[in-house]
């Protein structure tokens, strides 16, 4: 797609999962489509095996009073105080690309651990876990399409 | 305070800026209309269970469903993977078009709330509605006194095209002011200053059960709501057996156990929340869209207000008085202290200020209002017109205090007055400064004069004596600023030669109609009707002479009566006139004397020439309101002026009665004699409301005056009463 990409990187971000040996550097690249409308907001992060929440990788958008529609992470996360420390940056554009890195343990991978975003976007549907990608080893680079609005989400491991 | 200046300043800075919300507003405005015939309203008292049910059998996967504030209902889900958002036809269940939130882009509603300036232009937009407020009212005090005060409101709007365009478009501020609160509602809440969470969402999941769901219909609280209190229902989600029913309401927010059916929680709606849905429905007519037509073309008005408000602020600097040589209050040795109302009396104050400038002084002008008196001070003049019935000009509303507040000095204050003797008030203002002065103890270098209706001659009189006065000649060169004149060409003329001392006759002029844009910038001749003043000016003449039209530009022609004047070069010169030469006019307003309102019946009363704009007033009675017209005039063979179409308009209704008198022939007598004849009917149409319309000479108005004082009075009136309530009005020469 040759769209103008002003991509929005998000620094690396130490996930509260406790540190098992090794780190791994995970880079998750989530492509938004053109839905025609103003900048969504984005949560994006991690539950176990059991489907419980684990942590957040990266919150996009600035106004607090809007997460609630991000209706999954929202509730998910309740219990987690720290949850938006040092993680949260503005609302990213319709047909833009969000890229986050951040520093995972080696244990999480081919854990049953999922990589979870939920979406909503102003005067628009919101879309609670819009795109679930497992962490697995052999699913990193695999794309995959959100219900409404990520064209396609994936992540890469280092 | 000072409306004009609050008015035009914002207007001009901030009402820029609300011109782009204006219009972007009308824009969406478009929304609710085009949304109102995409699906029909839902009704109100259909159970909300009962529309659930029958999405969830035309949209399996529904998960979610809004009552729209338009009343239509959206259901929201999947088929398959691909996002689904649909209409229905609530009482049928059916699936109708594909909703869409906006058939706007985007940016027009980023524009309309931040000016696409993200959150620091959300407080520009609610700094623009504010100002909208403050123009808004100031806008309908200035209005107000326009018109002369609230029951004339609706009354019909004069001046310049740009001027009854603004004044015109000035009707819809009631729904300009109600956007602009609304929209200062809807900033607050947006900005945050007005809190709408009801509080954290309560923490609840659904009864551990390995049960089915129930049925929207075994759900009490969907059972009992209405669809027209809904506003959304989001379906518990099929994957999680603890997700709840959320439903939100005109009254607050619940959540459902999918398993027992028990409210979990319950949120009411917050005062905040209902003030912010209030202020939604009435900002964007969103629920209503005949409202959303009205807010729209409240918007587009701004447009015209914007624009016709520039032209005027535009014209108003380029006739603007431009004082020269005008010396700092602190050093000027003169004072002259100015209150005019429509800036005619700052060009006396220009003709003195600039030989008083000759003469050697160090001279310093202002506005009455900043009366005051400096040490270095020697000599102060106050120019004071009169507004209305004795009131001062509105800049110079509070002068009167300042003066008292000012105290006495030993520098001498002279007082010059401006006004027009038709009014009861002659003067009055400055009589009333020149009291305050007096009061005070000031001085003054010469008596109060009083100057009748600008009059060149008086004032150069007034100015041989201060000269004198002063010790000291002076040489005031006062032109009068005449405006812009345009050349009518006579199309007619009908003489009435049976007086050969003073011949008259019955002129028509074509009127030079302009293109609107022209008139818009105040070229040319502007609209007039009966009852207005034409100026013309004599070749090689600056002042002008004044006639009453006998037509309105509804007519298409201009048409006067002129008599000779002894010596009178106006006179002669129109009189000399042949149909296709020209001559140099212009118009005067004469906004108390032309016909305004829905009077129950006109007395017209004139005698002579002052016949002319009664018989424009029944020329153009088009609603057949009863006139009756009292007319004194000499001899019907020589100067019964307007005859024969008099007694055309009677056959036609336009005059319900024509009541005449000669002076000049066997028992006849004059115009007081009719009214006296005539005075049980005179007062029963005036206690029933009539509107008395007096023209001709001052002898013959002040006999007539008397007449009908003497008529009012069993009725607790007279004659200046009617006057303050503008029912009586005169145009005398």
């Amino acid at each position: 797609m040759s769209k103008p990409l002003i991509t929005a990187i998000a620094a690396a971000c130490a996930l509260a999962v406790p540190a098992l040996g090794q780190a791994r550097e995970v880079t998750i690249a989530t492509q938004l489509k053109n839905y025609g409308g103003d900048g969504a907001y984005l949560a994006v992060y991690l539950t176990d095996a059991k489907g419980a929440y684990a942590g957040t990788l990266w919150v996009a958008g600035g106004k607090a009073k809007y997460y609630k529609h991000l209706a999954d992470w929202s509730r998910l996360s309740a219990g987690d105080a720290k949850r938006l420390n040092g993680v949260t940056g503005a609302s990213v554009g319709a047909g833009r690309t969000l890229r986050v890195t951040a520093d995972l343990a080696d244990a999480l991978i081919d854990a049953g651990y999922e990589i979870r975003i939920d979406a909503a976007v102003e005067d628009m549907r919101d879309s609670p876990s819009e795109v679930r990608l497992p962490l697995t080893a052999a699913g990193a680079g695999k794309a995959q399409a959100g219900k409404q609005y990520i064209q396609s989400a994936s992540f890469q491991l280092k | 305070m000072n409306w004009k200046a609050v008015h035009r300043w914002l207007g001009l800075s901030l009402g820029t800026v609300a011109l782009v919300l204006g219009l972007s507003g009308a824009l969406l405005a478009l929304d609710p209309v085009q949304e109102a015939w995409q699906a029909p309203t839902a009704p109100a008292d259909l159970p909300v269970a009962t529309l659930v049910q029958q999405v969830q059998q035309a949209m399996p996967g529904v998960e979610e469903i809004r009552r729209l504030p338009s009343g239509a209902v959206a259901a929201f889900g999947f088929d398959g993977d691909q996002a689904q958002a649909r209409y229905v036809d609530a009482t049928s269940g059916q699936l109708l078009g594909n909703y869409q939130p906006s058939s706007m882009p985007r940016w027009v509603k980023n524009l309309h709330r931040a000016l696409l300036l993200g959150d620091g232009g959300r407080w520009g937009a609610a700094a623009t509605a504010l100002a909208m407020v403050l123009l808004s009212i100031s806008g309908l005090v200035l209005l107000v006194r326009r018109m002369g005060g609230w029951r004339h409101v609706a009354g019909r709007v004069r001046g310049t095209l740009a001027q009854r365009l603004h004044v015109l478009a000035g009707r819809v501020v009631l729904a300009l002011l109600l956007s602009s609160i609304t929209a200062l509602t809807m900033s607050a809440s947006t900005l945050g200053l007005l809190e709408l969470e009801a509080g954290p969402e309560p923490d609840v999941v659904s009864s551990a059960s390995t049960g089915a769901d129930l049925a929207p219909a075994q759900l009490p609280l969907l059972r009992d709501l209405g669809v027209g209190d809904l506003h959304r229902v989001n379906l518990p989600d099929a994957g999680d057996p603890t997700d709840t029913w959320q439903v939100a309401t005109t009254r607050g927010q619940g959540w459902i156990d999918r398993h027992s059916g028990d409210t979990l929680a319950w949120q009411e709606a917050t005062l905040a929340q209902r003030l912010d849905d209030w202020a939604r429905v009435l900002h964007t007519g969103e629920s209503a869209w005949p409202w959303a037509v009205v807010m729209g073309l409240a918007g587009l008005c701004v447009l015209l207000f914007w624009a016709s408000g520039v032209l005027i602020w535009w014209q108003g600097r380029r006739n603007a008085v431009h004082i020269a040589d005008n010396s700092r209050l602190q050093q000027a040795e003169v004072l002259i202290f100015v209150a005019s109302e429509g800036g005619s009396t700052w060009g006396f104050a220009q003709a003195l200020h600039a030989a008083l400038v000759r003469a050697g002084r160090r001279v310093h002008s202002s506005a009455l209002e900043h009366f005051q008196i400096t040490p270095t001070a020697q000599q102060v003049f106050i120019l004071a017109a009169t507004h209305g019935d004795g009131q001062p000009p509105a800049h110079a509303c509070h002068a009167l205090e300042r003066i008292a507040a000012q105290g006495g000095s030993g520098v001498p204050v002279t007082v010059l007055g401006f006004g027009d003797r038709q009014y009861p008030a002659f003067c009055a203002y400055a009589q009333a400064v020149e009291q305050a002065l007096r009061a005070q103890g000031h001085a003054s270098l010469l008596p109060l004069e009083l100057i009748h209706q600008q009059s060149a001659q008086q004032f150069a009189r007034w100015g041989e004596a201060l000269a004198q006065a002063l010790g000291q000649p002076l040489a005031i060169d006062y032109r009068p600023r005449l405006p812009a004149t345009t050349a009518l060409t006579l199309v007619e003329r009908r003489d009435y030669p049976g007086q050969a001392d003073r011949p008259t006759a019955i002129l028509r002029f074509a009127w030079p109609r302009q293109p609107w844009f022209a008139r818009l910038l105040g070229c040319g001749l502007g609209r007039f009707e009966a009852g207005d003043l034409v100026g013309i000016v004599p070749p090689g003449n600056a002042v002008a002479r004044y006639y009453s039209l006998a037509s309105g530009s509804a007519d298409g022609f201009l048409e006067i009566c002129v008599r000779q004047w002894p010596g009178g070069v106006c006179s002669a010169h129109l009189l000399g006139l042949k149909p296709g030469d020209s001559t140099q006019a212009f118009i005067r307003a004469n906004p108390g004397f032309t016909l305004s309102g829905r009077p129950p019946s006109v007395l017209l009363i004139g005698a002579g020439t002052g016949v002319a704009p009664l018989a424009g007033f029944i020329r153009r009675n088009d609603e057949r309101t009863p006139m009756h017209l009292y007319f004194g005039a000499r001899d019907p063979a020589t100067d019964y002026y307007f005859g024969s179409e008099i007694a055309r308009w009677q056959a036609e209704q336009r005059v319900a009665s024509v009541n005449t008198i000669f002076s000049r022939v066997p028992g006849g007598g004059y115009v007081q004699e009719i009214l006296q004849r005539d005075a049980e009917r005179l007062r029963k149409l005036l206690a029933a409301g009539a509107a008395v319309r007096v023209c001709g000479s001052r002898p013959m108005a002040q006999g007539v005056g008397e007449v009908l004082d003497a008529l009012l009075a069993p009725l607790g009136l007279d004659v200046n009463a009617l006057k303050a309530k503008g029912r009586y009005a005169e145009d005398l020469f």
